[in-house]
């Protein structure tokens, strides 16, 4: 159980966490653009009845217009259905309530045979829902007809069979044999009991009205709240509490209760700040994105808008920051929940006092004017004692008609903060260097902190840096901002922050580098001093770069810590890499074509000059063999031998080793008998020669 | 026999749903569990997840706490994706805890984590996984007395217009957002050592994360553009992750809000969280710069096959074709600056491919004169892209005995001297023999 409610918590936070603790701001403009956002008609009309009675409903409540197209397409749907033997209660109940936003058909003739079968079932009804769906749809076929017979035959019957579901604790079960009971389900059933006491003939017992009266209260026992002063009701069982939500529950019970209160004479003696605050909650939720919490919300705050219990009116501020250099005056707007105007009210300015300190009251009792122009209730002038900080205001608001005070709930004190906002002035900001042991003045430099100059100044780690300036409120008071923070920048974006200190409205830091030099990881080099100062309620925060500081430190000593690394820049990360190309070994120097030519010449030179030679010597061949075989064997050997050198030639132009090896191999063989022969024969003509 | 007809109209109707799912082929994600601290949320945020179900995505809403809650059954993923809408929880209900989440995003799925100011320590720890470290004083928010957003009702600050974005269309879209984004909640660091996570939405330098409602004595620890807002974080399996500390700048309120920056006199009639949120989503759920590179191709310049070994000095040409999936569709990637790398240790080549605007990229370069066993190598991270990593090895061998230059000029004088000589024996072997 203690689950709910925190989980619910955090929703209220989440939507509305921008709206301090007890301001809640009626239904607007921005509801009836959602409106119109979220209830889209699907190819022109809505999906079932249950969802067009909804959205029409929606649209009715803001006072949206609906297209003529839309009212066509749904009146055909809903005429089907009336007239469809088929309908279940339920349909009739969703098209009779489309039927009576829309107008669609009012001839009796075609609620003759529905009303005949409703009260077949509204007599052998033993659910509740069925109770609720045909008595529902009697009642709605009473409100769009002229008819005036519509009555239930056995009201006091159906009355006590209805009430005969109710629990001890106020809430009701669906049927008699489902032993759980359901929040929802009392509203169901306040609803229908409701129905009844219209459509009865004769007045219902009074005793069992108050037996019902007594239920209701015993209901609101169980209520949930919040520490912001709103109240909803949510089931107690878990299972159930998953189809139905707080908002479509309190929305519920609230129906049936606005709807019960409204057919019975005397009036319903319920707290005025519950309702209040089941207003607050569900103002609170914002603008719902789900088309049933939509029109739970709305429903549920035009119930409460003109009802019999009791009208909450909402008292909301149009802003909660207050600027004294613009002058702006304390507003205060009082409306319903749906943002009509509420009756004439006294509204008082209990108390206001500044958030830190609460005893102090700054302004006690006063009545706010009324400027009927504007709808506002505005405080003529703030006192001139008032100075920018956080207040809280303590608003009460009184009907003036003391007949009418309790026809609306208007809770008793409600607390506003308000923040009030100024110019702060800042003057007197000096930079110095002092050196340490004396704590001399070394340099000094006046800062212009509104303009655009900077300063630079260099110390090392035997110095201090000193920065003061002084602050104070547009009364002359000391101010101390929530955000004053000097800042130093080493050029590798390694930074420090400190926070400027004060006392009075002297602001005063002194830097001690010697300090501080482990603090800034030994890193010598250029510092950006930046000064940042701001609070809520200043509005002239600012964040300047003084200037910067040349800082001297000592080199680090071994151990020293490095400092942490810094984010690398997401865009150089990932940036192309530069191109790679391969550098290929450079081929080897060659000498120009022409020396080499020039070289080859001169290498077959000593050729020409060998045959020149043996020309000049008188070779001949006289020696060559004259007879046939000799011959023959000799031009063979010398051609063999030309041979072998061709192949030189072709080993060098083309042949592989081999093949060269093998032909070379057949060639000499082939040389060698034919050199024999030849040189043999030579060998013996020149014997011959010799013994001759 | 109708039972049997049942199993079978069950998994024929089965098989859409599973078709439809992630997949290398088609990468967005499909199903996604949502957990919520409570129902509301789904209203109060409708139109983040209207956006979301009119993009295609099966959004499945649990209760954080819900005990039936898993993130698979048998082994298999139930969803592609998951969103933690739920700061408060202290616990999750059923088989779910950090460890399964981590498991969840390193299997490839994605996960949207919204804090808020009263962030458990559960949510702090599924944050911290992803390398994001919330401000760790329970009290703590964003506060910006410069950069806040004008408003009636919020006199403290810590409602801020923040427009300092990362500057990625990839991630962001092309269309520019102009509106600045609100942003109430708590800050975060990054890690620096973490190269996968990027800061999407930055505080200016005058934000600062302290409790508004106590004085300050020490300078607090998050402070400047140091503090991060909204996060994203790409893991090495394209995984992503999204991380903001204010889960009520998806809510309707802060989308259908007007905005107006503090000392600017410009009022927007609509925040920027709607395009900002709905635009990172498209990110995150993989409907963006996810690519795919298909069709590696190698060969020599002037043929078409592909050859089982390189010589030196060869000029060979490199193409590959790479596609960005557009959410339904792949669609050629178009960029100037993918790189192909010739590696072998280090890399000998690196050039930049040139494109032919419809998903083609291609480079011409000589094989260097080094054997030896290379790679091609595309290495391919941008930001905010899925990295592609392409690799194919490749032999590359030296010229063969007969593959070297012959009939050098420059050998001519040795080629003469040595035929001059042959034909001065030939002569003189004549001479010798046959002469008186």
């Amino acid at each position: 159980m203690a689950r709910s409610p925190l989980r619910f918590l955090v929703l209220i936070l989440a939507i509305s966490i921008c709206h301090a603790a007890g301001i809640f701001h009626p239904i607007s403009d921005s509801h009836r653009s959602a409106a119109l956002d979220l209830f889209k008609p699907v190819d022109g009309s809505f999906a079932s009845l249950e969802e067009a009675y909804e959205a029409l409903r929606t649209f009715e409540v803001l006072g949206i217009e609906k297209t003529a197209e839309l009212s066509k397409a749904i009146c055909k749907s809903v005429l089907g259905t009336l007239e469809s033997s088929s309908s279940t209660p339920k349909d009739l109940f969703h098209a009779l309530g489309v039927n009576g936003i829309l107008k669609c058909s009012s001839k009796e003739e075609t609620f003759e045979g529905i009303i005949s079968s409703l009260q077949a079932v509204v007599r052998d009804a033993n659910s509740l829902l069925d109770f609720y769906y045909s008595i529902g749809s009697l009642r709605l076929i009473k409100d769009q007809t002229s008819k005036t017979d519509l009555h239930l035959s056995d009201a006091e019957g159906t009355f006590r069979s209805i009430k005969a579901l109710s629990q001890s604790d106020g809430r009701w079960r669906y049927s008699s044999n489902n032993p759980e009971s359901s929040t929802f389900a009392a509203g169901i059933a306040l609803e229908a009991l409701s129905g009844v006491v219209s459509l009865a003939s004769s007045e219902i017992d009074q005793f069992m009205i108050g037996a019902v009266k007594n239920d209701i209260v015993k209901l609101f026992d169980s209520i949930e709240k919040y520490d912001d002063g709103t109240f909803y009701f949510d089931e107690k069982l878990v299972n159930m509490r998953e189809q139905q939500g707080p908002l479509a529950t309190t929305s519920s019970v609230v129906r049936g209760l606005t709807a019960f209160s409204s057919v019975i004479t005397e009036s319903l003696n319920l707290p005025g700040d519950k309702i209040l605050g089941i207003a607050k909650f569900f103002l609170g939720i914002g603008i719902p994105g789900d088309t049933k919490n939509f029109f739970d919300q709305v429903d549920l705050l035009a119930c409460l808008e003109n009802n019999r219990v009791s009208i909450p009116l909402i008292l909301s501020l149009p802003s909660t920051v207050i600027s004294l250099t613009k002058k702006d005056s304390l507003k205060v707007k009082v409306n319903t929940v749906l943002g009509s105007h509420a009756p004439p009210l006294t509204v008082t300015l209990v108390r206001a006092f500044s958030s830190s300190a609460r005893d102090n009251s700054i302004i006690e009792n006063q009545e706010l004017k009324f400027d009927p122009q504007d709808a506002v209730y505005f405080l003529d002038d703030l006192p001139a004692s008032f100075d920018v900080g956080e207040y809280i205001f303590v608003f009460k608001m009184l009907v003036q008609d003391s007949e009418q005070q309790t026809v609306y709930a208007t809770g008793t004190l409600t607390q506003v903060p308000i923040y009030v906002t100024g110019l702060i002035k800042i003057e007197n900001a000096k930079i110095a260097v002092l050196d340490s042991d004396l704590g001399s003045v070394e340099t000094q430099k006046k800062l212009d902190l509104a303009g655009e100059s900077t300063v630079s100044v260099s110390a090392n780690h035997l110095q201090k840096l000193r920065l003061s300036f002084q602050m104070s409120t547009p009364l002359g008071n000391a101010f101390k901002p929530h955000q004053a923070f000097l800042r130093l920048r080493h050029e590798t974006k390694v930074e420090h922050t400190f926070v400027v200190g004060s006392s009075g409205k002297k602001f005063e830091i002194t830097l001690d580098f010697l300090g501080l030099v482990e603090k800034f990881f030994y890193l010598s080099g250029r510092y950006d001093i930046q000064l940042t100062v701001g609070d809520a309620v200043m509005e002239n925060s600012l964040l300047r770069e003084i200037g910067y500081v040349e800082l001297d430190l000592p080199e680090p000593p071994e151990n020293a810590s490095r400092p942490p690394p810094q984010p690398v820049d997401p865009y150089t990360r990932y940036g192309p890499k530069a191109e790679i190309t391969h550098i290929f070994r450079a081929p080897e120097k060659r000498p120009p074509e022409e020396l080499s030519l020039a070289f080859l010449v001169l290498t077959i030179l000593p050729l020409f000059g060998f045959i020149i030679g043996l020309l000049r010597l008188g070779v001949n061949l006289k020696n060559f063999p004259t007879s046939a075989v000799p011959a023959t064997f000799a031009v063979i050997f010398h051609l063999g031998i030309a041979a072998v050198l061709l192949l030189y030639v072709l080993f060098w132009l083309k042949l592989d080793l081999f093949t060269t090896l093998k032909t070379l191999c057949f060639l000499g063989v082939f040389l060698m008998v034919v050199g024999h022969r030849t040189l043999s024969h030579l060998a013996s003509a020149s014997a011959k020669l010799k013994s001759a | 026999m109708a039972k049997l007809l049942l199993y079978l109209t069950l998994a024929t109707s089965l098989i859409p749903l599973f078709s439809v799912a992630f997949s290398p082929e088609n990468p967005t994600d499909r199903r996604v569990l949502v957990l919520v601290d409570d129902f509301a949320i789904k209203s109060s945020h409708s139109l983040y997840f209207g956006s979301l179900t009119s993009r295609g995505f099966q959004l499945e809403f649990k209760l954080a706490d819900d005990p039936n809650i898993g993130l698979q059954r048998y082994g298999q993923y139930l969803y592609d994706a998951l969103v933690l809408f739920c700061p408060s929880v202290e616990r999750f209900g059923g088989s779910i805890d950090v460890a399964s989440i981590v498991d969840f995003v390193d299997s490839g799925h994605d996960l949207i984590v919204a804090a808020d100011s009263n962030a458990s320590d559960l949510i702090r720890e599924v944050a911290t996984e992803c390398g994001v470290d919330f401000d760790e004083d329970p009290a703590a928010m964003v506060i910006d007395h410069i950069n806040y957003a004008v408003s009636n009702f919020d006199g403290d600050h810590t409602l801020i217009a923040s427009d300092d974005f990362i500057k990625a269309d990839v991630i962001l879209g092309s269309k520019k957002i102009e509106a600045p984004v609100l942003f109430q909640g708590i800050g975060h660091s990054l890690n620096p050592a973490n190269s996968l996570v990027l800061k999407v939405l930055s505080a200016s330098s005058s934000a600062y994360s302290a409790n508004p409602k106590s004085k300050l004595s020490n300078p607090p620890s998050l402070t400047g553009s140091a503090i991060s807002l909204v996060s994203v974080v790409q893991a090495r399996n394209n995984a992503r992750i999204l991380i903001t500390g204010s889960l009520s700048m998806f809510s309707n309120r802060f989308f259908r809000s007007g905005v107006q920056k503090a000392g600017s006199s410009i009022k927007h009639e609509k925040s920027g969280n709607e395009q900002f949120l709905t635009e990172i989503s498209k990110w995150v759920f993989h409907e963006r710069g996810h690519l795919k590179a298909v069709n590696v191709r190698h060969h020599k310049v002037g043929e078409s096959d592909e050859p089982a070994i390189y010589r030196i000095n060869d000029d060979l040409e490199y193409s590959v074709e790479i596609y960005e999936w557009s959410g339904t569709s792949w669609e050629p990637y178009v960029s100037d600056d993918v790189q192909v790398q010739f590696y072998m240790m280090s890399p000998y080549v690196l050039k930049t491919l040139s494109t032919d605007q419809k998903g083609h990229y291609s480079a011409e370069f000589k094989v260097p004169d080094v054997y030896g066993v290379f790679q091609f190598k595309v290495e391919y991270q941008r930001l905010g892209y899925t990295s592609l990593s392409l690799s194919k090895q490749i032999p590359v061998r030296p010229y063969r005995h007969n593959e070297y230059e012959r009939f050098l000029p420059a050998a001519y004088p040795y080629y003469g001297s040595a035929f001059s000589m042959m034909a001065g024996f030939f002569i003189f072997t004549i001479v010798h023999l046959y002469s008186k």
